[in-house]
């Protein structure tokens, strides 16, 4: 096993997979907008704080599917992934929990090209939760969230929002989807780094990207609730009340794992092009659209169009024009210790604030079924944020 | 899409890559280009298509000049007078000639003529329907004939949405058929008959149409006529999304000298998923690496030896069969990279400044990169037309440099140069190569295409009974 991983997996030159569109085609994602020279580096960084009641802890578990070999690696004969967990802790001390390993930290920035700063400063990322803390909550009274963070990006890059949403009293699983990113760490020490950058350019990448992604929901979401729960908290999950958020292609992976497990009552894809087929009856569960620029109705992306005549049940499209891509993750409060530009014209607070707010008030409407004005109308508190009807007037 | 900074790396983001179904033929190289103050390369991705104008039509004929590899010694006003007669066709084909369209008289001054030729083009639109359809679709016919005036492969004017607004990353628009003659038949080259090589899915395959399967008329024209391959029925085959007429084909199967007539209606199709992989290796016998590749995408190079790594893992290999029929291309740095595999300190090809038929062009040389490990392993390249552009980079180096064998029929033709990109003002994009290619031994190898060491055409027979009697060939060389 770490023979195979340590011969396939391939490190390297492969992430910014950008360069490479060509002309013909719309690209896949929205690019960046774009970038602004580079600044000083700062030191690393530390998360805001969450806006909740609760004390919040993270944990991690391993979870191995013996069910099927992995996707990208095959001669592994079984899908291994890593998750976090951020849920509602009893107040205590306790260490902060860690961010990623200093290895995971040195090979993102090589991934991803980010010179200039010591590899190890992920890393040395600030958190807001103790690690290992005791879960808190009644039986069977939590939510639970799935995060699934976009391709190349490890789960860590969603912490903000799984932080806030924790202190809010959900459960929030963060899945690496191995060998989609470019370094997870199993508790042997063994590090997977991203074989799938190596078939990225693929037609038809993006839709394996989705479909794997909703078998590994599904398989953590069977680790979580089901009679042999792998985590001590288990028993405080509502089953009846799941939601899934990804970010770019992570988004996609929502749409993908509703369609394939009826468990997943709502959804978020926050700026991924989607890739499922929705079947002609259409998915009239909950879901929620949160985009940049890029992501406006008959923009070049076709697929949230394709997919919007296809949702039948209730449906929100936002776009925020001043966000770039990565506005929704925890990119814009780590430029600071990479040395490069904000992302996007939302300063990094302001990004971090409304996609926090937004989510939540998702979550709380469709899984505590408490009415939310926010996603009904334009906001004046987040003029950045526009409500659009595709087909119909602008966003307004 | 382009990469923008080298630093931001986390902003650049992730992305997932194109959607392109089939590999482009070209791409940005390297180096990067400013682009000029009429046209700059586009960045991230531009807002939707707005109506072409006569003022995008001007902007893209001043890119050219200033950008085109030869843009700074070429004849102006055959751009114009193309232009000119492609504006008067549209302006008949709706049944709006009038008199004034007639084309002014040219002197060679590259300004004053596009003065002349802008003061008639108002002049002649000012009298039609002030309706943007209209006077969209006469700047678009403008625009797409003084880009074609160029004949060359490598420039071309992108505009219009042709991706079907339902489609699913990975599906592809058409009848679901490829035969033994491409798109852009060549009358040089095409010898009857004219069948069927694959059918990756949609109607063809739900018709029953087979490979091996020989096309005797496409809506009622015949592919060949006295011997010559007849370009506009075979392009038939091969519509692009918006075109959606039913396509009518009268078939044989020799096999059972069955005649017979089916009716394709092109439409989106799923083709099978292992059909759109990039790089699809398998091991054959005798220890030999087989490795199709599709198009020298990002990181083709790696994904090959990465793939042929894998298939030495634990065992001798003894060749490499590289399989680059159909491979439309891609990015030139991808096809160096490659060739770095099998040699080192070589130059693979030269990048000319101006038409090598005009003389007088400096040329930079392209050289292999020796850090790439060498493989150290006997070489062929299967090859046919459909192999273009950086393909034809691969097979031009292999065979000039003598790194392998080339066996199947001729290259494309289509490697004037690498193209890059040039947003217009109506966020359509202008591709256009600024140096022109040539390979390692000067030749040029545009139009002409690179004959094979071994020449092996498919049969209908051989496509039938799923022969690969190319492969067979490649197989006996690399066993003696």
């Amino acid at each position: 096993m770490s023979h195979a991983v340590k011969h396939l997996a391939v490190a390297g030159l492969i992430g910014l997979a950008a360069a490479a569109c060509t002309a013909p085609p719309p690209p896949r994602t929205v690019a960046a907008a774009a970038t602004a020279p580079a600044a000083a580096p700062t030191g690393a960084a530390a998360l805001p704080a969450p806006t909740g009641s609760h004390p919040v802890g993270a944990t991690t578990l391993y979870l191995k599917d013996a069910s099927r070999p992995d996707p990208w690696v095959p001669e592994v004969k079984a899908r291994e992934l890593m998750i976090t967990l951020w849920y509602p802790a009893r107040a205590g001390e306790g260490r902060r929990a860690p961010y990623m390993t200093a290895k995971e930290s040195e090979l993102t920035l090589r991934g991803k090209k980010v010179t200039g700063v010591p590899y190890d400063v992920l890393s040395r990322t600030r958190t807001n939760a103790v690690d290992d803390a005791k879960p808190a909550g009644r039986a069977g009274s939590l939510p639970l969230v799935v995060l699934s963070p976009g391709f190349t990006m490890p789960r860590s890059t969603l912490t903000s929002l799984g932080e806030e949403l924790a202190s809010r009293g959900y459960v929030v699983a963060g899945v690496d989807h191995t060998y989609e990113n470019y370094a997870t760490t199993f508790p042997d020490g063994r590090v997977a780094e991203c074989v799938a950058c190596d078939s990225d350019t693929d037609p038809g990448f993006g839709a394996k990207v989705a479909d794997v992604r909703a078998a590994d929901v599904s398989f953590v979401l069977d680790q979580l609730t089901g009679p042999h729960a792998k985590w001590e908290g288990s028993s405080l999950i509502d089953p009846s009340e799941i939601a899934m958020a990804g970010h770019s292609i992570g988004g996609a992976g929502a749409v993908a794992a509703m369609l394939k497990d009826s468990r997943v009552r709502a959804g978020i894809d926050m700026d991924g092009t989607t890739y499922a087929r929705i079947p002609k009856s259409g998915l009239s569960r909950p879901f929620l659209f949160m985009g940049s620029a890029g992501h406006e109705p008959a923009g070049r992306d076709n697929s949230w169009d394709r997919d919007w005549k296809l949702l039948t049940g209730w449906k929100r499209w936002l776009v925020l024009p001043g966000a770039d891509h990565q506005s929704f993750t925890d990119v814009p409060l780590l430029v600071g210790a990479l040395g490069i530009a904000v992302p996007g014209d939302l300063s990094p607070d302001r990004s971090a604030e409304i996609t926090r707010t937004y989510v939540r008030a998702f979550l709380d409407r469709h899984l505590r079924h408490e009415p939310q004005p926010l996603l009904d109308e334009p906001s004046p508190r987040y003029p950045e944020v526009r409500l659009c009807t595709p087909g119909g007037a602008a966003c307004r | 899409m382009t990469a923008k900074s080298t630093v931001a790396g986390l902003v650049l983001l992730l992305t997932v890559a194109c959607t392109a179904t089939t590999p482009p033929r070209t791409q940005p190289a390297t180096a990067t280009a400013a682009g000029s103050p009429v046209c700059a390369e586009p960045r991230g991705n531009p807002p939707p298509e707005s109506p072409t104008t006569i003022d995008v039509v001007e902007q893209a004929y001043f890119c050219i000049l200033a950008n085109y590899y030869s843009g700074a010694t070429l004849d102006a006003r055959s751009l114009l007078t193309a232009g000119f007669a492609a504006f008067v066709q549209e302006l008949n084909r709706g049944g709006r000639d009038v008199p004034e369209a007639t084309m002014p008289a040219f002197t060679g001054d590259r300004t004053t003529d596009w003065a002349a030729f802008e003061t008639v083009y108002r002049r002649v639109t000012g009298r039609l329907p002030d309706d943007a359809e209209l006077q969209g679709k006469l700047a678009a016919a403008t625009l797409q004939a003084v880009v074609a005036a160029l004949d060359d492969d490598h420039a071309r004017w992108n505009h219009a949405g042709r991706r079907p607004p339902d489609s699913y990353d990975g599906d592809q628009y058409g009848l679901g058929l490829h035969a033994n003659i491409g798109r852009t038949a060549n009358p040089g080259t095409a010898l009857p008959p004219l069948f069927v090589t694959t059918v990756p899915g949609g109607p063809a395959k739900e018709a029953g149409l087979r490979p091996g399967d020989v096309i005797e008329s496409i809506n009622g024209s015949a592919p060949f006529a006295g011997g010559e391959v007849t370009p506009a029925a075979v392009a038939a085959l091969y519509p692009h999304y918006p075109e959606a007429g039913a396509v009518r084909l009268r078939m044989l199967r020799q096999k059972t000298g069955r005649h017979w007539t089916v009716t394709l209606k092109p439409r989106l199709y799923r083709p099978d998923p292992a059909t759109l992989q990039v790089v699809t290796p398998t091991l054959l016998g005798d220890g030999i690496a087989y490795v199709r590749l599709s198009g020298f995408a990002p990181d083709a190079a790696d994904r090959v030896f990465h793939a042929i790594s894998r298939l030495r893992a634990g065992r001798t290999l003894t060749g490499v069969v590289l399989d680059l029929r159909g491979n439309g291309g891609g990015s030139p740095d991808e096809a160096i990279r490659l060739l770095s595999g099998f040699a080192h300190g070589k130059v693979t090809a030269y990048q000319c400044a101006a038409s090598p038929n005009t003389g007088d062009g400096a040329c930079d040389p392209m050289r292999t990169d020796d850090s790439v490990p060498l493989l150290g392993l006997p070489l062929v390249v299967l090859t046919d037309r459909g192999c273009a552009s950086a393909c034809e980079h691969f097979s031009s180096a292999v065979k000039d440099l003598r790194l392998g064998q080339l066996v199947g029929t001729r290259t494309a033709g289509a490697v004037s140069g690498p193209a890059r990109p040039y947003l217009l003002g109506d966020n359509t994009t202008l591709t256009l190569p600024s140096t022109h290619h040539l390979a390692p031994g000067r030749e040029v190898i545009d139009r002409v295409g690179v004959a094979p060491d071994h020449y092996v055409p498919l049969t209908p027979q051989d496509a039938a009974a799923g022969r690969d009697p190319a492969l067979g060939e490649a197989l006996n060389l690399l066993h003696t």
